[in-house]
């Protein structure tokens, strides 16, 4: 089977237990998260996909991390599984895909945003009806707070992107000096 | 005359016997009569057949023998003149060994000479690519020097200005920015 395969069947899986689950947009949050803090955290990423350390050690990673009420037993579960069973390397794209089928299954776009600071809820929904005014499609909003962005919001749905960051003209500035 | 008219006197004595019986010549020395007669005749047969049939091989024998040493000496003559051309040869060839040599030597002269000339030549336009090669490196270096300089300079701007702007960058610029953003994009369709 092919990496590409491999991935899209842990992705259903995944899928089709948060599904059964009940928990579906909880776990599609709480993974998405997790992916891009896994993305950002070279020391997790060694931790999780170390071949050297054993499988239970990964797994109890996991739990230290997510554990405890910062996400929910089925989401700890599905991590734990797929760190277990050591496709720890694959887990963004896993997870990457289990969001765009959990939006394709509700007829949403995956919107992803990265700003520098957290936004409020409000300010959630209001970006939420803009980049579905701006897209004409309805939006599976997903928040990565991002201080390399600096200031300012990046947004990207399907094969757009809508660039209001500080980082993107500080660079720009700096290609121009 | 006298001496023959006695050998024959003494030869005409018949042999005689002696007291004991024993025969006696006439003389101890000299022959009969007889014997001198026939003697001299069968000599005088034998050297007319000698002249006759021995006198031609020998004539023939020593005209051979003549040529012979004429032709050796001939041949001598032919080796001795053989032996003076050759060595006429060998002095004409060491003359030509001798000019050989010199020419040798002079071509070689020349040619290294050519070799030094060339090399020389060579050498000078080696010495000057390099030069210019070195002067071209330095200006470089120079031109290189400058780039980095320039790219030093713009990456200190480009983080002085991110630490600017970071540290410009409060809670309410940044929620400043943000609102901005849901503006703008709620605003575009």
């Amino acid at each position: 089977m092919s990496d590409e395969g491999r991935i899209d069947g842990y992705a259903r899986a995944l899928f089709e237990v948060a599904r059964a689950e009940g928990t579906l947009d909880e776990v599609e949050d709480e993974l998405f998260r997790f992916a891009r803090t896994y993305e950002s955290s070279d020391t997790l990423r060694d931790a999780l996909t170390d071949e050297m350390v054993p499988a239970a050690m990964r797994q109890k990673v996991v739990e230290d991390l997510l554990g405890g009420g910062n996400a929910t037993p089925t989401t700890v579960q599905l991590v734990s599984m797929v760190v277990g069973s050591g496709r720890g390397r694959d887990l963004p794209a896993i997870i990457d895909s289990l969001v765009q089928r959990a939006s394709s299954s509700k007829n949403l776009e995956v919107a992803e945003v990265r700003s520098a600071v957290p936004l409020t809820d409000d300010q959630r929904d209001r970006l939420k009806a803009a980049l579905t005014n701006a897209t004409g499609k309805q939006v599976n909003l997903k928040v990565i707070v991002d201080p390399s962005v600096l200031g300012g919001i990046v947004a990207t749905v399907g094969d757009t992107v809508i660039d209001g960051s500080v980082r993107t003209r500080v660079d720009q500035l700096k290609s121009r000096l | 005359m006298r001496f023959v008219s006695a050998i024959l006197i003494a030869a005409a004595e018949e042999p005689h016997r002696d007291d004991n019986g024993q025969i006696v010549t006439h003389h101890w020395l000299l022959p009969e009569q007889a014997e001198i007669i026939y003697g001299t005749i069968s000599s005088l047969l034998i050297f007319a057949l000698l002249y006759k049939f021995g006198a031609p091989p020998i004539k023939k024998g020593l005209a051979g023998r003549t040529e012979r040493i004429r032709a050796e000496l001939d041949a001598s003559a032919a080796a001795l003149a053989a032996a003076e051309a050759e060595a006429a040869e060998i002095r004409q060839a060491k003359g030509d060994i001798e000019e050989e040599r010199l020419r040798l030597l002079a071509a070689a002269e020349a040619e290294a000479e050519a070799l030094l000339t060339d090399g020389r030549a060579r050498l000078e336009v080696e010495l000057a690519e390099l030069e210019a090669r070195a002067a071209a490196d330095l200006e470089a270096a120079a031109g290189r020097s400058g780039d980095e300089l320039r790219s030093e300079m713009i990456r200190t701007a480009g983080a002085s200005l991110e630490s600017v702007v970071a540290d410009t960058l409060d809670d309410a610029t940044q929620q400043d920015l943000i609102e901005s953003f849901i503006a703008r994009v709620g605003a575009s369709t």
